[in-house]
């Protein structure tokens, strides 16, 4: 089935040549400069080739790989935020002579590889290898900065425990699915006969949790905080974007749109409850800037997952809609923080460094105000139509208490938000902030082009309001473990009819 | 050609002129300093200009609504921009731009930090105001009624006074998270017109057709009550107004008192009344104990002050406690009452406002045991202090009392028992205006006070003009009393002499 029939979506034929480049171009000789612009060219060539593929999708859907509008839309999404980051990242790596990171590009075209991977699969084996790159790269990634480097070793270390732990747990469900309905493809489990039933869910439920562990719901986000504040801030920027946006996608795709098995639909209630509310609260006893975004971003997959919980008319139009929000909002306060954290070291880390900002630097502190009302859901910021569509989608299903949660776990995530606001407000006698600081024109272009996507998202949110999700899974009939072929099984077709 | 985008665009759009013309001219010299002072003027000038065009303009149809504009937005959720106006509308956007007006001639030249982002916001801030009484799709007015928090946040937390930053974060949150529930409550009744009719649409009149049952009708309308009792305020959930209007610089209060708590008002009676008249009916027991409470607890509170503009702020609370009494009084003389009360207040409390930013100005206190009188030192602005000071009071004659009397006959008819309740508080009215009267300007001249100057007379004519109309308002409010009535839901509904009673 692999030897001669195989279908690759392009991206990753794309950024594997990408990163075997840049090994080569390491090992003749080490430029921080060239691996960055191999990077660069690299995701351009993947975005320009995001929507082809080599081979043709096998009729009978039993392929490793998917192309849909779901899988373009988020891989898009993928390599337009590293797209980011590696701007973001630029100016460090460049200016840091001393230490040539050529590893720091390398692993994160291997992370945008394997995110792009997970987003494209419709087998465990992609996924679980695209989850794996992107946790080992990222665990490198995490630390490193040679500066502060107990923090960071202490964060990646974490990173790999944890991340072990769920991946181990995910593996297990993964080979309990395959035991039961002897089949690899990325959909839930179905016991073939001889089995209990239970095993299937069992199995369902470890996925799941291995999932959320990457997801970073509540209770499994304890990594995410001490990650993120560890990391340097592109980096945190890379684990609560690009890493959310690979497991949400594949959580959507495993599940697909439709309604959730019943047995689940407890779990998933308590895990939105808990993910919002958890986030909320912890961010609201922050005082440093990377781990209030962390707990937000925790909160904010909170949100998302009500949409997923949802499956309705508003279903679609919101998770795409909300994904872009999140997206260039989280990434537009990440540019902030690398632009203006030189003047405030420790990354820009402690809100009380950011005391008077609006005096002192006018263009980023508007900017960041911005991407927090965009956070927190205020017009007219796309955040507040993302939000909107959330809470339509909610209201479609009539779920009620998760509604609630959401009004309560808003109004805490207000407080935050603006009380950043609030801080870069004041005056203050003596700024913090020297008011000469070196032009970084790359980071300014960034804050400006993100600022302007969030406030014409919010003006004119149609056209990120298509519904791409995959089609509603029916669940995969089980290949019967004794021979006879199956019935022709109904894989996820390849695009979803437009809903709206 | 409908004029109503451009009335809602207007002052934003100038907003930025002002910004970029305060930035081009940073430095070049104390003369233009004042740039963005003279667009601001520049901007309010042409949107009364397009308003007295609006006004002169004969209604579009037998429904009394005056104008109508609609525009695609987002037609995938059928989204539309769709802005309509009527009497009441256009009555409150009159209110709002002559306190605007007022705002700009008396205060915000005196704002030297940052000006031009100062009166950017404060334009915005009047958009979001007008766009919010003239929208009728849910979405474009929830867009509204959010997009002018943002603003009056940044006005009160930067330009404010001590406690500043704490009365501006507890106004953000109260008024959105409030906002919050409306959305839910928006959603709902537009999913519900989903199911019955298969369209999805945003339109206040198409929706304003849903069936409802009514336990649904009744969690609707409690969410957009919510957040209009939060706007309005209503007694337990006003405890964000006296903080914000004394710790807003003079504009914001005056923006804050005048007008949005006014937006309050109207989406009472816009959304939640005329909406659900059956679910507003079954709750006007309870809706008009809170007025009750409010009116009561404000004028108890406010006799309590020391601080000007707290007083003030919590005379406000008493005011709109009979707003909302007369609304839900379920009678068209209660409606008539609170919107007349509504308009009085507006200007009257509006212009106390001013008043004390003044004092506050010259003498640089709000503490009434700090100021002493003031008659001798400045006899116009004393004069026109207790004038207003009288028509909070509910003097008969001028507009307060108009709409105090018409709001105590609808209560009258309903129970007499709350009416005299209601009547209790204008005796504490007394109170509180007197005390004011009597420590503010009629006091023994402080000794050692320093010389100030008076109100000069350009501001006093303003001053003057806002007189003539509270006076109009009490001696003769019956054109705007059949004026400034909501109009009939339906677009093409024919004056058929029997309007829809709410």
């Amino acid at each position: 089935m692999i030897g001669h029939d195989i279908f690759l979506p392009a991206p990753l034929p794309v950024l594997s040549a990408g990163t075997m480049v840049m090994l080569l171009a390491i090992a003749w000789r080490r430029s921080v400069i060239r691996s960055l612009v191999i990077a660069v060219v690299t995701l351009l060539a993947a975005l320009v080739s995001v929507s082809h593929a080599f081979g043709t999708p096998p009729a009978d859907g039993t392929g490793l790989f998917v192309q849909d509008r779901w899988a373009i839309y988020t891989a898009l999404l993928i390599l337009l935020s590293v797209l980011c980051i590696v701007f973001m990242s630029w100016r460090d790596l460049v200016r840091d002579a001393a230490h040539p990171t050529d590893e720091y590009p390398l692993l994160m075209m291997l992370g945008t590889l394997g995110a792009t991977s997970m987003v494209f699969s419709a087998s465990y084996m992609p996924f679980f290898l695209g989850v794996e790159i992107l946790g080992i790269s990222l665990m490198g990634l995490i630390a490193s900065r040679h500066y502060r480097f107990a923090q960071a070793t202490e964060a990646a270390m974490k990173y790999l425990i944890l991340s072990g732990v769920s991946s181990a747990i995910l593996l297990f469900g993964m080979g309990l699915a395959y035991g039961v309905s002897g089949s690899l493809a990325f959909v839930p489990p179905v016991a073939a006969a001889g089995f209990a039933p239970s095993m299937a869910q069992v199995a369902t439920v470890m996925i799941l949790a291995g999932m959320f562990f990457k997801l970073s719901a509540v209770p499994f986000h304890m990594w995410l905080p001490d990650v993120m504040e560890g990391a340097p801030p592109p980096i945190a920027a890379f684990t609560a974007v690009t890493a959310k946006i690979a497991i949400f996608a594949s959580l959507v795709r495993y599940f697909g749109a439709g309604p959730l098995p019943p047995f689940m639909q407890g779990v998933i209630y308590a895990v939105i409850i808990l993910t919002i509310m958890g986030g909320n609260l912890l961010a609201l006893c922050q005082n440093s800037l990377t781990r209030l975004m962390a707990c937000s971003s925790i909160a904010h997959m909170g949100y998302l997952l009500i949409a997923f919980f949802s499956p309705g008319r508003l279903q679609g139009g919101a998770m795409t809609v909300y994904l872009v929000a999140y997206t260039v909002s989280t990434l537009g306060v990440f540019t902030i923080i690398c632009a203006c954290a030189p003047a405030m070291g420790q990354d820009g880390n402690r809100i009380t460094a950011w005391k008077g900002l609006f005096a002192t630097n006018p263009l980023p502190a508007t900017a960041m105000s911005v991407m927090l009302l965009s956070l927190a859901g205020i017009p007219p910021t796309i955040g507040f139509f993302a939000k909107f569509e959330i809470a339509g989608t909610g209201v479609e299903l009539q779920r009620d208490v998760l509604l609630l949660v959401l009004v309560i776990g808003s109004i805490i995530g207000l407080y935050y938000y603006l009380n950043i606001i609030r801080v870069m407000m004041n005056g203050g006698v003596a700024p913090s902030l020297p008011i000469a600081r070196q032009p970084q024109p790359e980071l300014t272009a960034l804050t400006i082009v993100l600022t302007i996507i969030v406030i014409m998202g919010g003006l004119f949110p149609g056209p990120a309001l298509y519904p791409l999700l995959p089609a509603t899974v029916k669940t995969m009939p089980a290949r019967n473990l004794t021979g006879t072929p199956p019935e022709a099984p109904i894989m996820k077709t390849a695009i979803a009819p437009p809903a709206l | 050609m409908s004029l109503l985008p451009a009335l809602v665009v207007l002052p934003v759009a100038g907003g930025v002129i002002a910004w970029l013309a305060d930035r081009l001219h940073v430095g070049t010299g104390v003369r233009m300093r004042s740039i963005s002072w003279f667009v601001s003027v520049v901007v309010l000038v042409l949107e009364t200009v397009l308003l007295v065009v609006e006004s002169l303009r004969p209604a579009l149809q037998a429904g009394g609504w005056r104008d109508h504009f609609f525009l695609p937005w987002i037609a995938q959720m059928g989204i539309a921009v769709r802005l309509d106006m009527d009497g009441l509308s256009l009555s409150l956007i009159w209110l709002s731009l002559l306190l605007c007006l007022a705002c700009v001639m008396f205060s915000t030249r005196q704002v030297t930090v940052s000006a031009g982002v100062f009166h950017f916001l404060f334009l915005s801030t009047l958009t979001g105001i007008i766009g919010t009484f003239l929208a009728t799709d849910l979405f474009l007015f929830f867009f509204f009624w959010e997009l002018m928090l943002v603003p009056m946040f940044v006005l009160i937390a930067q330009w404010g006074h001590e406690d500043r930053q704490r009365a501006a974060m507890k106004f953000f949150i109260f008024t959105q998270g409030s906002g919050l529930l409306m959305l839910l409550s928006i959603l709902g009744l537009v999913i519900i017109h989903y199911r019955q009719t298969g369209v999805l649409t945003f339109d206040y009149f198409a929706l304003a057709t849903t069936g409802l049952s009514p336990l649904g009708s009744m969690l609707l309308m409690l969410g957009f009550f919510v957040a209009f009792a939060v706007k309005l305020p209503v007694v337990p959930v006003h405890v964000w107004l006296p903080d914000a209007h004394t710790q807003a610089p003079t504009t914001a209060s005056v923006v804050l008192a005048g007008i949005l708590l006014k937006t309050g008002g109207y989406g009472m009676i816009r959304f939640d009344i005329m909406l659900f008249p059956d679910a507003a009916s079954r709750f006007a027991p309870v809706a008009m104990g809170l007025g009750i409470a409010g009116i009561l607890y404000g004028a108890w509170l406010s006799c309590e002050q020391d601080d000007i503009k707290r007083l003030i702020a919590y005379s406000s609370v008493s005011h709109m406690g009979f707003v909302l009494l007369g609304l839900f009084s379920g009678s068209w003389t209660g409606m008539q009452g609170a919107i007349i009360q509504m308009l009085a207040h507006g200007l009257s409390t509006g212009a106390l406002f001013l008043i004390a930013g003044s004092i506050q100005d010259r003498v640089h206190s709000r503490d009434m045991r700090m100021i002493g009188g003031l008659w001798a030192a400045m006899p116009r602005l004393s004069g026109a202090g207790v004038f207003f000071a009288v028509a909070s009071l509910g003097m008969p004659g001028l507009g307060n009392f108009a709409g105090e009397f018409l709001v105590l006959l609808a209560t009258w008819r309903v129970s007499p028992a709350m009416a005299v309740m209601a009547a209790a508080g204008l005796v504490l009215a007394a109170v509180y205006s007197l005390r004011l009267v009597n420590r503010v300007f009629l006091a023994p001249t402080r000794p050692g006070a320093q010389p100030v100057t008076d109100f000069p007379a350009r501001q006093m004519a303003l001053l003057g003009g806002i007189m003539v109309a509270v006076i109009v308002l009490g001696l003769y409010p019956r054109p705007f009393m059949t004026f400034a009535v909501p109009s009939a839901l339906s677009m093409t509904a024919a004056a058929s002499g029997e309007r829809r009673a709410p």
